[in-house]
């Protein structure tokens, strides 16, 4: 008894942490390309090369949360700020199962991917840039990021 | 069933600790959201495609070098690229009467000169310039008109659109 009781314990201490194997990769930038002024631009998170993606990784049935931190404007010349947006289904969803159904979201919302039977799920975004009527002309770029929270 | 106590304790004690070691973690990655702001794009209309007098039976060609040759002017953003489209006609008319007009040809260039111009078909399909420093092109469009014999007299005219977009 006193062997099986040390083989639990040594199990369970040495079950490894699901936490460190969750990973995040930033694989593309969201790409609007050339806008011109006055003409609002939207990119789909299907689009295949101008939307932005990200890879997650975890072990099969993990349970994580993902949240996009989103800016609410580009920066560019000489601090010009160039509006952008993102709707309600501006963000996309794809494990890397055969046969996964891609999911739209809402970037602004919190998601809960199911990592079964995906362990690895690649998530896209979108959005729309407003350039108003007198917009510097330039090159303009701000921050996204994806956090995981793993439970 | 003290064993099974024990058991049960220690058990308690195994998943506690397991638990502590999956805790929660906020892994994150970036990406870019870029994008770059162009001025305005705009076409003007320069000097028509004029053809003058043309002799039924002979085919009449005006090159993008000569003084008929038609031209646009698109003013656009520096470093920059367009791509140019056409709506071309098929026919001139003189009332019910057609001129058959084809034989479409054009070039393009960043000053207002066809030396040094760049060549092209001018097509609806639509042909891209290079991306270049310039804020204004010239376009130049030639045709080759061609009446036939019982080609009836009068005054002809069709009407060339050509339309731009950034690239």
């Amino acid at each position: 008894m006193r062997f099986q009781l040390l083989f639990l314990l040594s199990a369970l201490a040495a079950a490894p942490s699901v936490a460190a194997q969750v990973s995040i990769t930033g694989i593309r930038d969201l790409t609007f390309g050339p806008v011109i002024v006055g003409i609002p631009s939207s990119v789909g998170p299907s689009h295949p090369t101008k939307s932005g993606q990200f890879r997650i990784t975890a072990p099969l049935s993990s349970k994580v949360q993902v949240r996009f931190t989103l800016p609410d404007a580009l920066a560019g010349p000489g601090g010009a700020q160039l509006p952008i947006s993102f709707g309600s289904n501006d963000a996309m969803a794809i494990g890397s199962a055969p046969g996964s159904t891609p999911m739209t979201f809402n970037p602004k919302a919190t998601r809960n991917p199911q990592f079964q039977p995906s362990t690895a799920y690649d998530v896209f975004i979108g959005g729309t840039v407003t350039p108003a009527g007198n917009q510097q002309p330039g090159s303009y770029a701000a921050t996204i990021t994806l956090t995981i929270t793993n439970f | 069933m003290r064993t099974a106590t024990v058991l049960s304790a220690l058990v308690a004690a195994g998943l506690t600790v397991g638990a502590a070691t999956a805790e929660a973690q906020t892994p994150s990655a970036s990406i870019q959201a870029t994008a770059t702001v162009l001025s305005a794009l705009s076409v003007a209309a320069g000097n028509n495609l004029v053809f003058g007098n043309v002799t039924p039976g002979v085919n009449k060609t005006i090159a993008i070098t000569d003084g008929g040759a038609g031209t646009f002017t698109v003013t656009k953003a520096a470093s920059s690229g367009v791509t140019l489209s056409f709506t071309l006609p098929t026919n001139l008319a003189s009332g019910t009467d057609l001129l058959p007009i084809g034989s479409w040809s054009g070039a393009w260039n960043t000053s207002a000169s066809t030396a040094g111009a760049t060549a092209f078909t001018p097509s609806p399909a639509g042909t891209n310039t290079s991306v270049n420093a310039a804020t204004v092109l010239t376009v130049f469009v030639g045709a080759t008109v061609s009446p036939p014999l019982a080609q009836p007299a009068g005054n002809y005219a069709g009407t060339v659109t050509m339309s731009a977009v950034y690239f």
